[in-house]
């Protein structure tokens, strides 16, 4: 998986380079908007981690253009600043994910990671997550190789999470996914599902409660 | 604070214009009144008097000296009848010798108080009977001897006589002055409402409206006075823009350094071979994202003190979603300190700027999840309240004696023995917060009275957006 790094503070750039680098992604990294869509004229990426404070030409107006020309790579914008205008701007502009500096690194990657797995999904079957792995096109998860036996609510509830991995889902959204076939199901059904899904994923995966909201699926720190 | 005497208050406009016109006009429409009064009836009374001489001389023709010397005083009954036909009633009469001995006629009428002059006078006197009486005097020669006639009327039957004309004048007269007041009244009320609307539209504007007045709309006499306060609105404005940016320049300016620095450091501290390194790499990183968390908290005290002017910034927020993201956002500290995350939310919305929602949230969950030991609860709540909503954070921590909670609320102060590392602006950015929002902050005691719970409650929104 690679990443380009737009970001012209070299301590910041570096940081990121190694961080990202050491987690398993291939990183080339840029000082300017301008510098970025040249690189990404001619090469080609899956991610592009965009600063927003750049000089000339800022991150913001990066993403605009490269929005406008048709390109759909993955962005995170990167900010110095904590406005809610930045956020709203950005993600009206079409980025896809937001971080406020200063990062920890293992949360950038981690992003990063999410981000590519969403784009994939909505091209490719396949979801890997660690370990985990799963087929949408036949509604089959494996674990580690070994196919493994889930129930098609189980399923319906480990797809919502996994297309998702790393965020909140909002046991509601679970309710819907499984409802379909029965419209008598009440919220327990659902936790019903998660624990019997814990019980089957072991290690590999955690499924989070999280009190009054939902659940979160983690994959495993690399 | 100032040493020269308060200068008189300049009270209201309208009332010293009122004042101006209508004790002027005032005084004017009496007087006119008591012209009226004389110039009705003045002649009025000098045509009664004149008819009342003729009857006199009507008497005095009749004036007979017998020839026992005795003077007699007899009405043929025709003309008598004409007279009391022009008089309206009988006129009564007394004749008296020029000493003053009554010779003929009405003895009830006085007698005349000293000696006459030739002619005509008049007076009026009050006969025993409670009448008031108009009395012409009349001194004459009969037979060469003078003679005083007295001829009387009641001044009664006069004044039946001019009622209605003198009411008819003194009616319209009053009328004229009522209509006076009236017209003033309402001319200086519309004559004011420019000025009076001006006011309305300055007092409905919150402390964070800073769009120019509409100059058009206004007086050309109070024009300059809106142009100094649209300059000075600019102005304010201009320097709340100012302080804006400079503050987005500064976050930009530490926060870049910082997240370098930080970032190198983690890699440091993966990278270092030797456990001593790793420590102290450790011990400076922590340093450091303490630093930048305090950083962060006084570029949130900047910013929120520049946003307050700017009534822009006001959105509706909707509660539950940025408990939601609180939570999200907060999740993976609370794994890592074993603590049960939660939230209870209902559907409730405010108007407010909602990064500073977002940073009080972030705020009093921060504070929640540092005191909270492992293995604890906290819980995040929102809902709505009778026409506003309320937000809460609540921990089963060690709680904060009710004698710390005011002071725990000032900058760079933190309870006592309160465990980890803070800035003490946490709860200092809260209740500036709370302030801009005109929201209310309690804090207290979770439930059975442990722990610690923080409170924020919206008022019902503001009348302005309703209307």
């Amino acid at each position: 998986m690679r990443i380009l790094i737009v970001e012209d503070d070299e301590l910041v750039a570096d940081a990121l380079k190694r961080g990202l680098a050491g987690a398993g992604f291939a990183v080339d990294r840029v000082g300017s908007a301008e510098q970025a869509e040249a690189a990404l004229a001619t090469e080609e990426f899956d991610l592009a981690v965009v600063d927003i404070g750049l000089p000339k030409l800022d991150g913001l107006t990066l993403v605009r253009r490269l929005r406008r020309g048709g390109n759909s790579l993955p962005v995170l914008i990167l900010t110095a600043r904590d406005g809610l205008a930045d956020r709203v701007d950005a993600l009206d502009l079409g980025a896809d994910d937001y971080l406020t500096k200063p990062f920890e690194l293992p949360e950038v990657a981690a992003r990063c990671r999410a981000l590519i797995r969403r784009t994939r999904s909505a091209t490719s079957a396949e979801l890997r997550i660690g370990t985990l792995s799963l087929d949408l096109k036949s509604r089959t998860a494996e674990l580690g190789g070994q196919l493994l036996d889930v129930t098609r609510r189980e399923w319906s509830i480990l797809e919502c999470l996994a297309l998702d991995a790393g965020r909140v889902v909002r046991k509601e959204k679970l309710l819907r996914a499984i409802a379909g076939w029965d419209e008598e199901l009440t919220p327990n059904a659902v936790e019903v599902y998660v624990s019997r899904l814990r019980a089957k994923l072991g290690e590999a995966v955690a499924i989070r409660t999280v009190r009054g909201l939902g659940y979160r699926l983690d994959e495993p720190a690399p | 604070m100032n040493p020269r005497p308060d200068p008189a208050p300049a009270g209201s406009v309208a009332r010293r214009l009122l004042t101006v016109l209508l004790v002027p006009l005032g005084g004017l429409l009496l007087l006119a009144l008591l012209f009226d009064y004389l110039v009705v009836v003045g002649p009025m009374r000098s045509t009664f008097d004149r008819s009342l001489t003729d009857a006199a001389m009507v008497f005095a023709a009749y004036v007979r000296e017998a020839a026992d010397g005795r003077v007699t005083l007899e009405l043929p009954p025709p003309v008598a009848a004409q007279l009391a036909a022009t008089q309206g009633s009988r006129p009564r009469y007394a004749l008296y010798a020029a000493d003053g001995l009554l010779l003929s006629g009405d003895r009830y009428l006085p007698a005349p108080a000293g000696p006459l002059r030739e002619g005509f006078s008049f007076s009026t006197a009050v006969l025993q009977s409670g009448e008031r009486m108009r009395i012409v005097w009349y001194r004459f020669q009969a037979s060469q001897r003078p003679l005083w006639l007295a001829v009387a009327e009641p001044i009664g039957d006069r004044e039946e006589a001019t009622r209605p004309l003198v009411t008819a004048t003194l009616t319209l007269d009053v009328l004229q002055i009522v209509a006076v007041v009236a017209l003033v009244l309402i001319g200086v009320r519309r004559g004011l409402r420019p000025l009076l609307e001006f006011r309305d539209e300055l007092a409905s504007r919150s402390a964070g409206e800073l769009e120019p007045l509409d100059e058009r709309r206004v007086p050309i006499e109070i024009k300059p006075l809106v142009s100094s306060l649209n300059a000075l609105l600019a102005r304010v404005r201009g320097a709340a823009e100012a302080h804006q940016k400079f503050v987005a320049d500064a976050a930009h300016q530490l926060r870049t350094p910082l997240a370098g620095m930080q970032a190198q450091l983690e890699l440091l501290e993966r990278d270092a071979e030797a456990l001593p390194v790793r420590e102290r790499v450790r011990a400076v990183r922590e340093g450091l994202k303490r630093l930048a968390h305090t950083a962060h908290q006084l570029l949130t005290l900047a910013r929120a003190e520049g946003s307050a002017t700017l009534e822009r910034d006001f959105v509706t927020v909707d509660l539950p979603r940025l408990v939601e993201e609180a939570v999200t956002q907060h999740l993976d500290r609370a794994l890592e300190k074993r603590i049960d995350l939660g939230a209870e939310t209902a559907p409730a919305a405010v108007r407010a700027v909602e990064w500073l929602l977002r940073e009080l949230l972030s705020n009093l969950l921060d504070n929640a999840l540092n005191y909270t030991p492992g293995g604890g609860v906290v819980t995040l709540r929102c809902g709505a309240l009778a026409g506003g909503a309320f937000l809460e954070v609540e921990d089963d921590g060690p709680g904060i004696p009710p004698q710390e909670r005011p002071r725990v609320l000032e900058r760079f102060q933190r309870a006592a023995g309160a465990p980890g590392v803070g800035s003490g602006l946490g709860l200092a950015i809260v209740s500036d917060i709370v302030a801009l929002h005109g929201a209310r902050f309690e804090l207290g005691s979770g439930q059975h009275g442990r722990g610690t719970r923080a409170r924020v409650e919206f008022p019902a929104e503001r009348l302005r957006e309703a209307g």
